[in-house]
């Protein structure tokens, strides 16, 4: 094997090298602060907030478990409220059924409220080759959008950028001349949205979550922008994923109460909205029709799979901000919808046979844990991330950047070959390791020291141990 | 086979190896109330106490609303049929609107609208298609202050889920609407009001 360094790197390795230290700086920081404003309030608040994660993920790894009934009750409670529900099995379907939709009620200028689902099945693009015009209002969503780029962030999409950045792509796009001012950049996304908001026919949203008993689909945004594209619009369709369900209201009171905590360091998200029906005859403010499209788009092989508690997720982003990697690496590296810890796991899940593709990204992570312990759902995700590793192991997908263990396999087999070594490693002392023809001990010795040789004298030692009590040890 | 049939199966055949299925867990009422809720008395104060947290301003007088509009240089306020007994008050210092169509969105410098109710843990405001049917009113002009009746406050939001009402839309409003999508710096008023207040009555 030829000796480089490059040939020793993980692939999310290079994005870390190509991010310019501006933005790097900027995730941490806003993440390191989003994460103590959680730590803060939730201590603040609960005597024992890790029971409340434990109970929000039993009720949420209950309602997978029991999916087919409570979809279905979803589907009975909204189609009794007049809303009409459709069922999306590919990406491609979601889309078609969203076209169909709008160009049979005559529309062709829409607006949207900031999802996930619909990044991930890539609509805008497709609504676009259909002569269909999608705004997205969430401020940071329209900045990615008339950027031609990805979030980076489940919750703050930009993340990445800066206000110079902003500015220049609100003067590229006509939104006046160049002006950085965080306060100006609002207000201009306020006046150009209104115009968008009241010519749109159609509002489209996804849902945090969707009650089957009562059918009420809730949205929770900071901005307002999910009330205003609901305001003024005919139509609203709402792009749900399959595993969003929970069983009632009564169980919201756990999981607002954690969301609103976790992903931003609020007490509620500023407009949480509930849903479950167009306009009535008694309630005549609302859209006239309301279409519920539910996604599968490989949720059912997740559900399938070993790894079925990352369909708990509620997408709040904690882990993505406590996470060591992503603070070092930011979004893009991730190279899918979902980045982060979170995305470690759901992404190669549902690239379905693209698995390969993604299959490096459960291995760029040090499994400190940090992504469990702050999950508002409890998701166990270095257990997932270990069972994913074991799936590329299995499925032979190759490894680059991972050190070939057979060696210390060899070592840790056999006593005698390990006692040896250890004897023979206080030479190690000496030697020039940095400078042996083996790369991947060649890139991670040149920014690390290692301690002075202190192997071997484990065995002495309890040797003597056993002598001094007795020969059992007790 | 539909779509629907596809998915119900895909879910069904992801279940069936299962040995056995998580139970229900129960959700006792309150289990997520925050630990000092239980020490606070009064629904009313506490409600102001949490709004002002959320960054919502209180009024306890139709006259300290008006007079706060007025330094504010409000000119045209909204003012639906529901709350035509503050006309009189209001009529003398400010332009009075009970129309409030699409055309329109720009000109209404302050909307008032009637809440359905209020949650006092979180400062939140209730309004519903029923008791606000004004949707674009109570979020389009740059200060909204919501008519809230002191009985209609909520506890917690345990107690405002549970008494969840009949209405196709439902909306908690805690505090102004707000960005933090620059460079984490933290503006008020995007799409929605960049003032939310609430009148207490
Ligand atoms: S995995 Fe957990 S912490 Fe991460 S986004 Fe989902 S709910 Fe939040």
């Amino acid at each position: 094997m030829p000796c480089t360094t490059a040939m020793a790197k993980q692939l999310i390795d290079t994005y870390v090298a190509e991010l310019p230290p501006t933005v790097q700086k900027a995730v941490h920081q806003s993440t390191a602060t989003t994460t103590e404003k959680r730590y803060q309030l939730l201590g603040d608040d609960f005597t024992d907030s890790d029971a409340l994660r434990k109970l929000a993920g039993s009720i949420r790894q209950h309602t997978l478990e029991h999916l087919d009934t409570y979809l279905a009750q979803a589907e009975e409670s909204l189609t009794a409220r007049g809303a009409k529900v459709h069922y999306a099995v590919t990406a491609d379907d979601a889309c078609r059924a969203v076209t169909e939709i709008l160009l049979s009620a005559g529309i062709t200028k829409v607006v949207k409220s900031k999802s996930m689902v619909t990044e991930e099945i890539h609509l805008n693009d497709y609504l676009a080759n259909h002569g269909i015009e999608s705004v997205e209002s969430d401020l940071g969503e329209y900045i990615v959008q008339i950027d031609g780029d990805h979030p980076s962030h489940i919750v703050r999409p930009i993340i990445h950028k800066t206000r110079g950045d902003i500015a220049r792509s609100f003067e590229r796009e006509g939104l006046g001349d160049y002006n950085d001012d965080p306060e100006t950049i609002t207000r201009r996304a306020r006046k150009f949205m209104r115009g968008k908001y009241l010519e749109a026919g159609a509002g489209i949203t996804g849902a945090n979550f969707v009650t089957a008993d009562t059918g009420r689909l809730v949205l929770v945004t900071n901005e307002g922008n999910s009330r205003f594209c609901l305001a003024p619009a005919k139509v609203h369709i709402a792009l749900v994923g399959i595993e969003k369900v929970v069983p009632s209201d009564a169980d919201l009171a756990v999981l607002l109460n954690l969301l609103g905590r976790s992903a931003t360091g609020q007490q509620l998200t500023v407009y949480t909205e509930f849903i479950n029906g167009p306009r009535r005859h008694d309630r005549p403010s609302g859209p006239e029709q309301m279409h519920v499209v539910f996604v599968d788009n490989r949720r059912t092989e997740v559900l399938a799979s070993d790894c079925k508690e990352i369909l708990r997720c509620i997408r709040c982003g904690a882990c993505l901000n406590v996470c060591p990697v992503y603070r070092q690496a930011s979004g893009h590296a991730y190279r899918s919808v979902y980045p982060g810890p979170v995305g470690a796991v759901l992404s190669p899940l549902l690239a379905g046979d693209k698995f390969k593709e993604l299959a490096d990204l459960p291995k760029a992570s040090s499994l400190c844990g940090a992504c469990n312990e702050v999950c508002p759902v409890d998701i166990p995700i270095p257990d997932l991330l270990l069972r994913l590793r074991r799936r590329a192991h299995e499925e032979h997908v190759p490894s680059p950047g991972t050190p070939p263990m057979a060696g210390f396999a060899l070592l840790g087999s056999h006593p005698l070959i390990w006692r040896s070594a250890m004897t023979f490693g206080a030479a190690k002392d000496y030697l020039p390791l940095d400078k042996m023809p083996v790369p991947y001990l060649g890139s991670w010795l040149k920014t690390r020291t290692l301690p002075k040789w202190r192997g071997g004298k484990f065995r002495t030692w309890m040797k003597s141990r056993h002598g001094r009590n007795g020969g059992n040890g007790k | 086979m539909t779509a629907r049939e596809k998915v119900f199966s895909g879910i069904k055949s992801a279940l069936a190896p299962l040995p056995e299925r998580e139970a229900r867990p129960a959700v006792p009422h309150g289990v997520a109330d925050p630990q000092w809720l239980a020490g606070e008395a009064d629904n009313v104060a506490l409600f102001k106490k949490r709004a002002k947290v959320a960054g919502t301003l209180c009024f306890d007088t139709p006259g300290g609303c008006l007079s706060w509009l007025y330094e504010q240089q409000a000119k045209t306020v909204y003012l639906p049929e529901a709350l035509a007994s503050l006309d009189a008050k209001f009529a003398e210092f400010v332009q009075l609107t009970h129309d409030y169509t699409r055309g329109r969105v720009d000109e209404i410098d302050a909307a008032l609208t009637l809440a359905h109710g209020a949650i006092a843990e979180t400062g939140t405001i209730i309004l519903t298609d029923e008791s606000t049917p004004d949707r674009l009113a109570a979020l389009a002009p740059w200060t909204h202050i919501a008519v809230v009746r002191k009985d209609t406050i909520h506890r917690s939001v345990a107690d405002a889920l549970a008494a969840m009402p009949d209405d196709p839309n439902i909306i908690w409003v805690t505090g102004p609407s707000k960005t933090a999508d620059v460079e984490g710096i933290l503006i008020q008023g995007v799409h929605g009001p960049g003032v939310q207040g609430c009148l207490l009555v």
